[in-house]
């Protein structure tokens, strides 16, 4: 009887905690983006009907995500790590237009690639020294870095204002698909999966999130915080540099303004999705590539209704602000 | 220990009781201000010797850049500039680290002051909406930051993310009406032959520099960007602070949004994004730190003066207009740079 008794109260524990769980999983960042990005993809299914679940409208939401993924993956280990790159969107722009002129100018596309990627990497070097040994505010340095890689694409351009490139190895690769989905996006998909178990069940992520959370108490542990933000701010480089290559096969050419809205979109994503910008140490890879995803999903549905395109950044805004609000209400940071 | 701060807090304040506002006779705004001025003083000094050089060395390669057009295309240049950095210091003084909404700010003041000239409204009554309407954005973004308890930096992110694509739905092209009184004033020309507009943000700027350390609400922010929980202990609330600052700010985009409507003939709201880069970039060159507390307003005059002066030398030196952001964006991460260095130091 007892034995019974003993029994029922631990299956009656068990799922009390199992609700625990539920209801834990639904009250954190994971838990609200996922519930945001349902009721968006039912939104998109009452209001424009199946054809929003067909293969080629999920081939056209996850090309235009192609890009902002990639960058998001990369940069948000900067954030986590505290520190903000705003200029991943000027690297990506810049870095296509120097990868498309160097082909154009009948570099082998590998060679040309490498340059582009040792590009990034001094630029990530280029801000870590600002922000790391000068202690720079990183938010408005990396402004100031933007603004010197936006101008250089804008000379790199020239006159023109554009190149133009079609790379036939790259744009094979940028437009196979695998059923619905772009191979690109598959194996950016595995890449976000690869940072989740870094971020989540690794020493290095640990140590990242250490560093962002709370810096003496990292250094107290005996993680080098200077090493693990410059390591940080070149892993964003480098994203730069592989997402100009990645627009050079998806466009075929590069403009001078390419890249200069990405930021703000990749930016706006990852704060849906539970980054901070204010403050390290909290977000996850898959947060952020659902809040990508929500946002791709509202400009497709808004694209298909044919709205007003501004309407997009309206309801991004209004996500961003709902985003950082509940993430305060949770026990985030409060500005007082 | 703690006990005996605490009292020799108390006593202090009953000492000064009669005071009303416990910000007149808080002295750690002032105490700060004396402590920065010798650091204010070298910034001004190091910026004006930079732009007497920048202009000295144009002048000698180019005789021609010391003429009347060069002239008149920098002071129109800084006339909106110098207005919105005082805006954006204010808030980078409060402890808000930066207003990104200057964009915004800038354009649906300007835009609504438009539509009533336009419209045929008495140019006074459209500048006292366009002020209005400044202000009222300001208190928008106070609104959210202080209720919502949210980051400034945040805010105005997402304010200006919305904001500014409303503005794009509504403003395709706006016309400021050639007869209206606006228009005149922005093309005239007083003392010394330089704009009126010129004229109009040598007055702001000089009024809220001599105002910030002498009123009450320019203590406080000093005061709360300083240190938020030892302004708080002290009985100075930081809603209606923040509330103040950020509506003054409004105010400054209000004002710049009066002289950008006056000297252009047409606009779209596009023109507005390259303010927000060079209002930041002109705030910490002017030594005015990210962290708040510190920094003199007086000393926005003369970055604004050099940021505003390059494009026009770098046009003189053959320099294609390609390259225009690239010498702002350098000097920018030198400031920043300048400006960790300096807290680094100050830290150990």
């Amino acid at each position: 009887m007892r034995a019974v008794l003993s029994a029922s109260r631990s299956t009656e524990g068990s799922e009390t905690s199992r609700r625990n769980a539920i209801g834990a999983l639904l009250n954190s960042p994971i838990g609200s983006i996922a519930i945001t990005l349902v009721l968006i993809v039912l939104i998109g299914l009452f209001w424009i009907g199946t054809s929003f679940l067909t293969g080629s409208n999920l081939n056209i939401v996850s090309t235009s995500i192609a890009v902002p993924l990639l960058l998001a993956t990369c940069s948000a280990f900067a954030l986590l790590a505290g520190v903000v790159d705003l200029s991943i969107g000027a690297s990506a722009g810049l870095n296509a237009t120097i990868f498309a002129a160097l082909v154009l100018h009948h570099w082998n596309p590998w060679s040309a690639a490498l340059i582009v990627a040792c590009i990034g990497i001094v630029i990530g070097i280029v801000n870590s020294v600002v922000i790391v040994r000068l202690g720079a505010v990183s938010i408005a340095a990396t402004l100031g870095t933007l603004s010197v890689l936006s101008g250089l694409q804008f000379v790199a351009n020239g006159t023109a204002g554009s190149v133009t490139v079609l790379v036939p190895g790259l744009y094979h690769f940028a437009n196979t698909s695998v059923g619905p989905m772009p191979l690109v996006v598959v194996l950016l998909v595995v890449l976000v999966v690869v940072a989740v178990y870094v971020v989540t069940s690794t020493r290095l992520g640990r140590h990242i999130r250490a560093v962002g959370g709370d810096e003496r108490a990292a250094t107290r542990a005996g993680i080098s915080v200077s090493k693990v933000r410059v390591g940080s701010l070149i892993l964003s480089g480098l994203g730069g540099a592989l997402a100009g290559v990645l627009y050079i096969g998806q466009l075929g050419g590069a403009t001078n303004t390419l890249g200069s809205d990405v930021v703000f979109l990749v930016y706006a994503g990852v704060m849906i999705g539970g980054y901070s910008i204010i403050r390290g140490g909290v977000g996850n890879p898959a947060g952020g590539a659902m809040g990508l995803l929500v946002i791709a999903g509202v400009t497709d549905i808004i694209a298909v209704k044919s709205i007003n395109t501004y309407y997009t950044d309206v309801i991004v805004g209004a996500l961003l602000l709902l985003a950082v609000f509940f993430d305060r209400i949770r026990g985030g940071d409060a500005y007082e | 220990m703690r006990q005996s701060q605490f009292a020799r807090y108390r006593q202090t304040s009953t000492s000064a009781g009669t005071v009303a506002d416990p910000a007149d006779q808080t002295v750690p705004g002032l105490a700060k201000e004396a402590r920065v001025l010798p650091e204010g003083v070298a910034t001004a000094g190091i910026l004006l010797v930079v732009w007497i050089l920048l202009v000295a060395v144009s002048a000698i390669d180019k005789a021609n850049f010391l003429s009347r057009e060069t002239l008149l295309s920098v002071t129109f240049t800084m006339a909106v500039l110098g207005v919105l950095t005082v805006g954006e210091s204010l808030v980078t003084i409060s402890g808000g680290v930066l207003d990104l909404s200057i964009p915004t700010a800038l354009i649906l003041p300007a835009w609504v002051m438009a539509t009533l000239l336009v419209d045929g409204i008495n140019v006074w009554l459209t500048i006292l909406v366009g002020l209005l309407v400044g202000i009222a954005w300001g208190g928008f973004n106070a609104a959210i930051i202080v209720f919502g308890k949210l980051n400034p930096i945040i805010v105005t992110l997402g304010t200006n993310f919305a904001g500014f694509a409303i503005l794009g739905i509504y403003v395709q092209n706006a016309v400021i009406p050639v007869h209206s009184g606006l228009a005149t004033f922005g093309k005239g020309y007083s003392l010394f032959g330089l704009p009126n507009v010129f004229w109009l943000m040598v007055v702001v700027v000089a009024l809220a520099g001599y105002l910030l350390p002498r009123t009450r609400l320019g203590r406080r922010t000093i005061a709360v960007g300083g240190n938020p929980q030892a302004a708080k202990m002290r009985g100075i609330s930081l809603r209606k602070t923040r509330f103040g600052v950020f509506m003054t700010a409004g105010l400054m985009a209000g004002i710049a949004a009066v002289l950008f409507a006056a000297s252009q003939q047409t606009f779209v709201s596009a023109d507005g994004t390259n303010y927000l880069f060079l209002a930041i970039a002109a705030t910490l060159v002017a030594g005015i730190s990210l962290s708040g507390g510190s920094g003199h307003l007086w000393v926005t005059f003369l970055s604004v003066g050099l940021l505003s002066t390059i494009p026009t030398s770098l046009a003189f030196f053959g320099v294609p207009t390609l390259w225009q952001t690239v010498p702002a964006g350098v000097i920018l991460v030198l400031a920043v740079g300048l400006d960790g260095y300096r807290r680094l130091r100050s830290a150990r």
